[in-house]
């Protein structure tokens, strides 16, 4: 397949920094000063961001699905959201795509109020989202998967057709830089792993004028390889000076490539942090709540004795809380 | 072919390896082009008059009837829905024109064009409940497949007092009407009927509807992906009724040539064509599923039944079979298609 | 083509009826209306009122059936009867409409025996009932089998040979016998009746439900068979897409062309010497005399026949006699 190749290709062109190892799935492995070494500026001296939540809410009814979160997107930056199954990420991104309306706190686009009434609203706006099913048709060619629904045309009237070599010379450009070099524009989305299948959305989003671009648990249905290629793309736009709102339930896919960390727990942000005020250990311990764990193990140790999964859970308290078991 | 344009050289040197054999086994039509060019020598062997030029003209001619509405169904099979109703509604369309005209004794030419209005409505209708509904399009064009049998059958006894119309012939209009949809072009001194040029335009049309403008690009969206295709913009709802009216339209075509060839209509015909479309798309390379398929594929699909369905005739053989061999051509085809493109696929 | 815009639509729309008032047909089309032409203006008989049913096994939309139903109504006019008609090509179905018959205590069941393996059972039940049947079109072998009294028809077999000795006379040694639905036996017999003189019959088959196909299957054996010199149609529709394949061949007058039953424009082909004859079975015979002989037996318990089966056909039309026939043709009783 296609990707083998690629990846391998890839590596060698975007080799150093942070960007070059999640290709390699070691995302886990890599340090806090590899990490930081490219940082250019510190984050909370921007004066406008790109896009700024204040104590947002939102309640579906008398079920509060969402409160008090606050947070900023910015050019050229990762803000990771994370959080369980029912954290209220979803609601969040509907917020900020445009699909529901937020109904406390502020929503700031490039430092002005906005609540976005449509998907079509937060496009204009330039904020795209890619979600999970990536909005792509397996059986069409890539080319023609990336122009879907805005085709360039040439030709008047009845003789209008399409502008089939540019379209594909645009396609293959556009991938290139966003680092996928694909043999063929020809050949099918199906064809490509899923990986590059998240590239491709990613890359339209960005060819279509995105300022702001929203990932719905890219990685979730992935490999450890892939979700690295992955990784490596969301870097890519980045370094297109693109603002990235990364939603993840995994710390260990986050950390690598964000810059900013929310942490939702049940509708509300249980924290907020910059990179530099963080570390992985820490942001896994928040994650997956590491006092609740130990009860757990705690627990499963009174019903049955030391099973293997009794030691298995505290190797795991063990390895989010940095203490030894009990 | 899918591209008409040659990619620039200095593109990928990787580009190179997918050679012009494996493009063309990627296309969706290429099982049905090897079935055809197969039994092409095949009845060509087992009796020579199949390869007369006048012969030939027939088999053409047979092919196109079934051609014109396989272009369209493979269209809307493409875009991921079916059409039952589509055999009845050609009688439909037919039907209203003939017995329009005769009824008000008005020039033919009126009740052809009421008749245009009715097949497209005829398609707006499918597409529209389709949508509005969500139901599969299998139950919802069944439904108008029994509808418009009661309605051929009860209007045209109502209005013509038979179950045929009556022959319209002497009619105003008639004679300029004939000209365009039933007439015979004798070229060097080979017979072959308007219907066969009519096929070969709509073929030639439809080909660079589907490849070269934004609509094919939407029909191919909303028989893939339709949730995908909604998601980036593409009018899902319009676009499958405007496929449904293309189905209307194909039947249309082939309405006046049945009017125009043969004068009256009976109104119980038409019956059970719906399945040759569907089978001559299928063969053609058209996925059940949508998303996939070729308007050349159903033309050759059609020919291929053409072939078959003549042929027989032409080699004398015991006609009891020629369902059978039908079905095993539809099988045979099918798994070519789906050997080709698995191997297209891995390379 | 893809896209209507319905501005232009709207405008055909409008324009259509505006062109129907102004654009009418100098020839052809409706004839003006005239006096109602029932035909049947005489007394009704003085009978009470009685119900009969005719259940056939006509498939929708064929002419054939038009003519048994006019000429069971006229019957059923003149009789003082109420006549429900039913009809499904399924055997089957066909027995379920018989026992509804039964079920609505009719007087008189008509009823063709195109399955009668399918009839026996129901008709055993109208037996029961006191119901008495008759049977036409199809079955003149097993009615008395099946309790009915009598039939009207036509034998297939005996038109087939009328049409083969009339081949041999014209000194026809290669007909080919147009079967327009493959499997049909009363189709198969009248082939068969016309090889049992013209040993030389070829059979075509057909796909009736579609005269495109007909028309370019006929073509493709009339190309490939030189030697041809007669080509037989089954049934007027049929006969009328021959005569246009015959015409587009340039094989008028040396191809042949020979029809079973008729209808207008069939006698007028006759007239115009492009078909040479036809045989008419009467279908209208048919459905008149079923009920006729049912109302019959109601008022008398008369039964016609005497037990053999009364032959409505065959009946030549030629050049002959088909300007007198035309007339009822258009009628729609021939």
């Amino acid at each position: 397949m296609a990707s083998n190749d690629m990846t391998s290709n890839e590596t060698a062109k975007h080799g150093p920094g942070g960007a070059g190892t999640g290709a390699h799935g070691a995302g886990p492995d890599i340090d806090q000063e590899t990490l930081l070494q490219h940082e250019k500026d510190t984050l909370t001296h921007t004066p406008v961001h790109l896009m700024e939540l204040e104590a947002v809410g939102k309640h579906y009814g008398n079920i509060i699905a969402l409160t008090e979160v606050t947070m900023a997107v910015d050019m050229g930056r990762v803000t990771c959201v994370l959080g369980d199954n029912g954290a209220g990420k979803s609601t969040l991104i509907k917020i900020i795509a445009g699909l529901h309306q937020h109904d406390e706190g502020t929503f700031k686009i490039m430092g002005e109020e906005r609540r976005l009434g449509s998907p079509r609203e937060a496009l204009d706006a330039g904020i795209a989202a890619v979600y999970q099913d990536l909005a792509v048709v397996g059986l069409m060619p890539i080319w023609r998967n990336f122009f879907l629904g805005s085709e360039i045309t040439i030709g008047r009237g009845p003789f209008r057709r399409l502008d089939v070599k540019r379209m594909k010379e645009v396609t293959k450009s556009e991938l290139a830089q966003m680092g996928i070099d694909l043999r063929d524009v020809e050949q099918p989305v199906g064809q490509l792993s899923g990986g590059e299948r998240q590239c491709v959305a990613i890359a339209r989003a960005v060819h279509f004028g995105a300022k702001a671009l929203i990932l719905d648990e890219p990685t979730a249905a992935l490999g450890v390889k892939q979700s690295g290629v992955v990784l490596r793309y969301i870097l890519q736009a980045r370094d297109r000076g693109l603002g990235v709102i990364f939603i993840t339930h995994n710390p260990h896919h986050a950390y690598p490539v964000g810059d900013r960390f929310l942490l939702l727990k049940r509708g509300k942000s249980i924290g907020y942090y910059d990179k530099k005020d963080i570390t992985l250990e820490e942001l896994t311990a928040q994650m997956a709540g590491g006092a609740e764990l130990a009860e757990l193990a705690h627990e499963l140790e009174a019903m049955g004795g030391h099973g293997e999964l009794v030691d298995q859970v505290q190797a795991e308290v063990a390895e989010t809380t940095g203490q030894t078991p009990r | 072919m899918t591209t008409l344009i040659k990619p620039p050289p200095a593109l990928d040197e990787r580009v190179g390896r997918r050679s012009m054999v494996a493009n063309l086994l990627g296309r969706p039509e290429i099982g049905a082009l090897v079935g055809a060019i197969v039994l092409f020598i095949f009845f060509s062997i087992v009796a020579p008059v199949f390869l007369q030029a006048n012969s030939f003209a027939t088999v053409l001619y047979g092919s196109s009837t079934i051609g014109i509405m396989a272009v369209g169904v493979a269209l809307l099979m493409i875009g991921g829905e079916f059409d039952l109703s589509a055999g009845v509604a050609v009688i439909s369309s037919a039907l209203t024109a003939s017995l329009f005209s005769w009824y008000f004794s008005t020039n033919v030419w009126i009740g052809v064009g009421l008749a245009l209005v009715v097949s497209l409505t005829i398609g707006f209708v499918n597409g529209w409940i389709l949508m509005k509904t969500k139901l599969p399009s299998f139950i919802v064009t069944l439904a108008t497949f029994l509808m418009l049998t009661g309605l051929n059958l009860a209007l045209t006894r109502l209005i013509g007092g038979s179950v045929a119309t009556p022959s319209i012939a002497t009619m105003d209009g008639f004679a300029s009407a004939q000209a365009v949809f039933s007439n015979d072009f004798i070229i060097a001194g080979v017979d072959i009927k308007s219907p066969v040029f009519i096929w070969i335009i709509l073929v030639a049309i439809t080909s660079w509807l589907l490849l070269r403008t934004r609509v094919g690009n939407w029909i191919f969206a909303v028989g893939g992906d339709a949730n995908a295709a909604r998601a980036v913009g593409v009018p899902v709802r319009w676009t499958k009724i405007g496929l449904f009216m293309g189905v209307g339209f194909c039947g249309w075509v082939l309405g006046m040539h049945n009017l125009f060839a043969f004068d009256a209509v009976q109104s119980g015909e038409g019956i059970g064509n719906e399945f040759l479309y569907i089978i001559a798309a299928v063969i053609g390379g058209c996925l059940l599923t949508g998303g996939y398929g070729s308007a050349i594929g159903g033309a050759i699909g059609a020919f291929i039944f053409g072939m078959a369905n003549k042929g027989i005739v032409y080699a004398q053989w015991n006609p009891d079979w020629f369902k059978f061999f039908l079905g095993l051509m539809l099988l045979l085809a099918t798994i070519v298609n789906l050997i080709v493109k698995r191997r297209a696929d891995s390379k | 083509m893809k896209r209507i815009s319905w501005q232009r639509l709207a405008v055909v729309a409008a324009i259509v009826p505006m062109l129907a008032l102004s654009a009418c047909s100098s020839s052809g089309g409706r004839p003006a209306e005239t006096a109602a032409g029932g035909g049947s203006g005489g007394q009704v008989a003085t009978t009470p009122s009685i119900k009969i049913a005719l259940i056939t096994h006509a498939g929708p939309g064929d002419t054939f059936w038009d003519i048994v139903r006019k000429g069971a109504q006229e019957a059923a006019t003149k009789d003082n009867v109420d006549l429900l008609y039913t009809s499904d090509p399924d055997g089957g179905r066909q027995a379920q409409l018989v026992q509804q018959a039964i079920d609505q205590k009719v007087a008189g069941i008509a009823v063709t025996l195109a399955k009668p393996d399918a009839l026996r059972d129901v008709l055993k039940k109208a037996e029961a009932a006191g119901i008495p049947v008759v049977s036409l079109n199809s079955g003149g072998d097993v009615f008395q089998s099946v309790g009915a009294f009598t039939h009207f028809g036509s034998d297939e077999s005996v038109a087939g040979a009328a049409v083969g000795t009339k081949l041999a006379e014209e000194g026809i040694k290669h007909p080919i016998c147009v079967i327009h639905e493959q499997g049909n036996v009363s189709l198969e017999a009248r082939c068969a009746g016309v090889k049992t003189k013209v040993p030389g019959t070829e059979i075509l088959y057909v796909q009736g439900t579609d005269m495109t196909q007909v028309s370019s299957t006929v073509t493709a054996k009339l190309q490939s068979t030189p030697s041809a010199d007669a080509i037989v149609g089954l049934g007027a529709p049929f006969t009328a897409t021959i005569v246009k394949a015959v015409t587009s061949l340039n094989l008028a007058g040396k191809v042949k062309v020979v029809s079973f039953d008729l209808n207008a424009e069939l006698i007028q082909s006759i007239i115009d010497g492009k078909v040479e004859f036809t045989v008419d079975q009467q279908p209208w015979l048919q459905g008149y005399d079923s009920v006729d002989a049912l109302w019959q037996n109601y008022r008398g318990g008369f039964k016609v026949g005497g037990g053999r089966p009364v032959l409505t056909g065959p009946a030549i039309v030629d050049k002959t006699n088909a300007p007198a026939i035309l007339k009822f043709a258009k009628e729609g009783i021939r």
